[in-house]
């Protein structure tokens, strides 16, 4: 589904679940930069206690940032990961807890989406680079100006992946800015950091929920809709349509294939603003899923049902619904699509059965009669949207101005010229009159438009700006679809159905597994998905009795076997030679598992990057078997890499639980030691010795050379694990009693009726936020400079428009019922035009 | 060898046969599984001096899975190595095999799109890939496609490209 498919989704249908993130900048005086305090309360006015981070979320960026040039080397790198880790506490300012979780070895589940993307980054690399050399060559031979090539290895971002020396690298600096900020910012110094880099096992996000779920045994969170009351989600704002810079020049403006290496134009009258993209900076935004939890409640609550209905467990089933829409482990099935509300669709037809069992099934069968009717819809959609956005271009290409000027009394006139604007005289005539014109030039246009559509199939390979379809084999808007899809997809005929059973079944696992995943943790670290489409909704028949369980005991794979499983050849360089030689040699007995290239299939699709990419499976026995014959020619370095980690935990010097430590490390004690709850906020668990660890009073080296060692820490650090539960233990999804509920947010449903005058939003974390108003004087002022001769009304000195206070545009009561914004008036003489004092106050 | 040879092969290699149908994939449907099995069994005998060592054997469900995933999955490979598997699958008659465009032939195809070319087809040794692309050209005949090289394609003959600045010699 893709993660802003989803969100776009989610933030449009339900808008007030977002929030602005506040982010206090740093002063600067006399060229000192004064660094914010983060002990001061959180200007976002709402205070949290945990802050939980998914790192390969600021990884990537950082490492491989797509709206500013790369960073020249690793070092820069870790630095810039380090401010994105300072700009998130200064916004959130954790006062109990700061989790930062590096993705481990993933499931076996998730591997084959990751195999997919590293195969795909890797020969997507090589192109770049391949067109950077074509291009520069060119650019300088015509006489341009290049900046000289910088770092000439290029950054493979499939370093990103535990086991590698670079993810080593991240943990070590990692320590080292935790040990820093724990000595060095007050706004540290009282929680407790726990950092599970790349060596544990797990994906970022099921590190910090299997925390989570574990430090209260009968309390659970779901990852999106939460049973936890008070969990906000903060991400950065996508912003559409960003400029990029050009991969050549570093300049924004062009591609690479339009850079003519120009000299760069200098900014400010000394370059002073050189390195500052104008409005570059990402801001973040809160996603409040407690808000969240109003709107599903009103969406999913059926009052007049006779059974009793139970809210969190239809949320429950609401995040069921998402996963069946999209998820990592399973390709979405095709009639369901984020973008064309298939979500909504769901939760319609789940309306109608979610009192009846075999829910699923009936669900999927509801999806099923509908397929035929949603694919036919979506050829319709796809078409009219090209034929709009050729129309558009049509017009772009013709005129500069927008399609429609109005006319007559309604055309723009300057502000402040002489002759004032008229009332409109006769509004409702004057539009008739426009709305008959503009019917007759479109017929005349749509006249047009036929004559071209009827000349056909020639027409089209003339005109050069239309694209060529994307090939789609299967075409699902036309009869027998199925019978070709099966055909062009799984290569059977529509008459296997013992095929198509193995398909569903492995898909309904599927679906279990994802919904075991997020409720109790990894049910299997060897299941997955052997095929690379999904069944047809209309598939899904007798499901009930499929699916049993799954095989237990299972363990994930160490780092670099993990590597081996998803780097193509390409990424070989990553790894120990005699294993790297498994991937090229053709005496390897796992050589089927590294194609030089793969098919891509486009699906409908336009780009390459879009399609399905069919890369094989890689079998589990078969690759270990292969390993094991050179696991010995592996260095003590490669061994520390490949084993499998431990958190960390850190706290200051003057943390309650610091002293503690200090005694087990003096002490020697080798055996694990349960936290004592009074320590540490309730927080559960067992620590162990570090073999390396951070001491108090003790240097820092730092590893990186721009930044300072740490002459005397104030840190401790000391390895972590989760409490463990039996094998069979199930968390329980419901709410903790004694939980607080955080207000409501939402307008209620019955505002208008209930007479409490008009409806305040709240615009942020804080129902009781300070309005902005003026006071009298203030009146005054304004009233002074923007003219009062109004008469009665606007300005404060008439009666009121219909409160009891003294009313008017600036006055500080609240807007009445029918405010209406834009009653425009002449300017007066040397004042500025009224509508520009026009703000508004609540 | 036609599916009776197969059958009479396994109907008189029973403990063989049983021990290479713990080879089947989960995912392989019988189409898929039926040409990959012949393929073990012609190729079995020259791995049976090691005693059927489980990493022999392994070796030789490499190949099979090399020349699988070649013809029903499209995937390429190191040149010597296809054409050691398709000796190694020589004899195997496989109809109606599916037809793909590998990811640098599409890659390929986008950019003479930009760059407003005609195409420049492969030369490989194994199929023809203007039959191949059956969407392309309406000669298209799938079957085809795999016993002839470009040079002597008779849909090419007859299709409107502009060959004789690629075909060269």
């Amino acid at each position: 589904m893709g993660v802003p498919a989803f969100f776009r989704w989610l933030s449009r249908k339900y808008p007030s679940i977002i929030v602005h993130c506040l982010e206090e900048k740093a002063k600067e005086y006399n060229g000192i930069k004064i660094p914010v305090d983060t002990s001061k309360p959180n200007p976002n006015e709402v205070e949290f206690d945990n802050l939980y981070l998914d790192m390969n979320g600021i990884i990537h960026p950082c490492t491989h940032p797509e709206d500013k040039p790369a960073p020249k080397n690793e070092d820069e790198m870790m630095v810039a990961i380090f401010e994105y880790i300072d700009r998130l506490f200064n916004i959130v300012r954790p006062r109990r807890v700061l989790y930062m979780a590096i993705d481990g070895v993933a499931p076996r589940a998730k591997m084959n989406q990751q195999r997919s993307r590293r195969f795909r980054a890797s020969k997507e690399g090589v192109e770049l680079a391949e067109e950077k050399q074509k291009m520069r060559e060119e650019v300088i031979e015509r006489g341009g100006y290049l900046p000289p090539e910088g770092i000439k290895e290029r950054f493979d971002s499939n370093c990103i992946t535990p086991g590698t020396e670079f993810m080593d690298n991240l943990a070590k600096c990692l320590r080292y800015y935790v040990a820093d900020r724990l000595t060095n910012d007050p706004g540290w110094r009282s929680i407790t950091v726990f950092l599970s880099d790349a060596s544990v096992p797990g994906e970022g996000e099921h590190k910090i929920m299997d925390f989570i779920r574990r430090q209260r045994a009968d309390l659970i969170m779901l990852g999106l809709a939460t049973h936890e009351p008070n969990f906000t989600i903060i991400r950065e704002e996508f912003k559409p349509n960003k400029p990029r810079p050009c991969a050549l020049c570093g300049q924004i403006g062009h591609e690479i294939k339009d850079c003519q290496g120009l000299a760069r134009e200098k900014q400010g009258e000394h370059d002073e603003f050189a390195d500052t993209i104008p409005a570059s900076e990402q801001e973040f935004i809160f996603i409040r899923l407690a808000v969240l939890r109003e709107y599903l409640e009103r969406e999913l609550t059926m009052a007049s049902l006779p059974f009793p209905f139970d809210f969190e467990r239809s949320v429950d089933d609401w995040v069921f619904m998402c996963f069946f829409v999209g998820n990592d482990f399973l390709p979405h099935l095709p009639s369901l699509e984020i973008r064309e509300g298939a979500i909504d669709r769901l939760v319609g037809i789940y309306k109608d059965v979610v009192h009846r069992t075999g829910r699923v099934e009936l669900i999927m069968q509801a999806v099923g009669v509908a397929e035929d009717n949603i694919f036919k819809k979506r050829k319709d959609d796809d078409e009219s949207f090209k034929r709009r956005m050729k129309e558009k271009k049509k017009r772009m290409k013709s005129q500069q101005g927008p399609s429609f000027i109005p006319g007559g009394q309604y055309a723009p006139r300057a502000l402040g010229g002489r002759d004032g604007p008229m009332v409109v005289q006769n509004a409702r005539h004057s539009a008739y009159e426009m709305r008959m014109q503009g019917n007759q030039r479109n017929q005349g246009a749509a006249g047009a438009s036929d004559n071209m559509e009827t000349r056909g199939v020639k027409r089209k390979a003339e005109d050069s700006d239309s694209e060529p379809e994307p090939e789609d084999n299967v075409r699902l808007w036309e009869d027998g679809w199925k019978q070709r899809y099966y055909k062009t997809k799984f290569d059977v005929d529509a008459t296997d159905d013992e095929f198509r059973k193995k398909v569903v079944k492995s898909y309904v696992e599927g679906l279990c597994w994802v919904l075991r995943y997020y409720y109790q943790g990894c049910a299997s670290w060897k299941w997955y998905f052997p095929f690379h489409y999904a069944p047809f909704a209309s598939d899904f028949k007798d499901i009930k009795g499929m699916f049993s369980d799954f095989e237990t005991g299972t363990k994930p794979f160490k780092p670099l076997e993990q590597l081996m499983s998803v780097f193509p050849a390409a990424s070989g360089n990553f790894l120990p030679t005699t294993w790297r030689a498994l991937m090229t040699d053709p005496e390897s007995s796992i050589i089927d598992f590294y194609p030089d290239d793969f098919a891509i299939d486009l699906n409908g699709k336009k780009y390459a990057w879009q399609g399905v990419a069919l890369l094989p499976f890689v079998d589990e026995r078969r690759l270990r078997a292969a390993i094991a014959e050179v696991y010995s020619d592996l260095t003590p370095d490669e061994v520390r890499r490949n084993s499998l980690g431990s958190d960390v935990i850190f706290v200051g010097k003057s943390h309650p639980l610091c002293d503690f430590i200090l005694e087990l490390y003096r002490a020697e004690s080798h055996e694990g030691t349960e936290i004592p709850a009074e320590f540490c906020h309730g927080i559960q668990g067992t620590l162990n010795l570090d073999e390396d660890p951070i001491l108090p009073d003790k240097p820092v080296e730092s590893p990186i050379p721009t930044l300072r060692d740490i002459r005397s820490s104030c840190a401790i650090g000391i390895k972590f694990k989760d409490p463990q539960f039996g094998d069979g233990f199930v968390f329980k999804a419901v709410v903790l009693s004694g939980a607080k509920i955080p207000n409501k947010v939402l307008k209620p449903g019955d505002w208008e009726q209930s007479n409490r005058g008009p409806w305040r939003p709240q615009l942020g974390f804080n129902p009781n936020r300070q309005q902005a108003h003026l006071d009298q004087s203030g009146f005054r002022k304004l009233n002074h400079h923007v003219g009062r001769s109004q008469g009665a009304g606007h300005f404060g000195q008439g009666p009121p428009l219909g409160g009891q206070h003294r009313g008017g545009q600036y006055s500080s009561a609240p807007p009445p019922r029918n405010y209406h914004q834009g009653n425009y008036r002449p300017p007066q003489r040397d004042h500025y035009p009224q509508s520009q004092c026009e703000f508004k106050l609540s | 060898m036609a599916t009776t040879d197969v059958e009479d092969f396994i109907g008189q290699n029973r403990l063989l046969s049983d021990f290479v149908e713990k080879f089947r994939g989960l995912s392989e449907s019988d189409k898929q599984w039926k040409y990959r099995r012949e393929f073990l069994f012609r190729n079995i005998s020259n791995y049976e001096e090691e005693e059927e060592e489980e990493s022999r054997v392994d070796h030789l469900l490499a190949m099979s899975m090399v020349w699988a995933n070649h013809v029903f999955m499209g995937c390429r490979y190191n040149p010597e190595l296809l054409e050691r598997v398709r000796e190694m699958a020589d004899g195997i008659d496989v109809e109606d095999a599916p037809v793909f465009k590998t990811r640098d032939e599409l890659i390929k195809q986008q950019q003479q799109k930009v760059n407003n070319l005609p195409p420049i087809l492969h030369i490989t040794a194994e199929v023809c890939t203007v039959c191949a692309s059956a969407s392309t050209n309406k000669f298209a005949n799938i079957n085809m496609s795999f016993d002839h090289v470009i040079s002597d394609c008779f849909t090419i003959k007859e299709s409107e490209f502009n060959f004789t600045l690629y075909l060269g010699a």
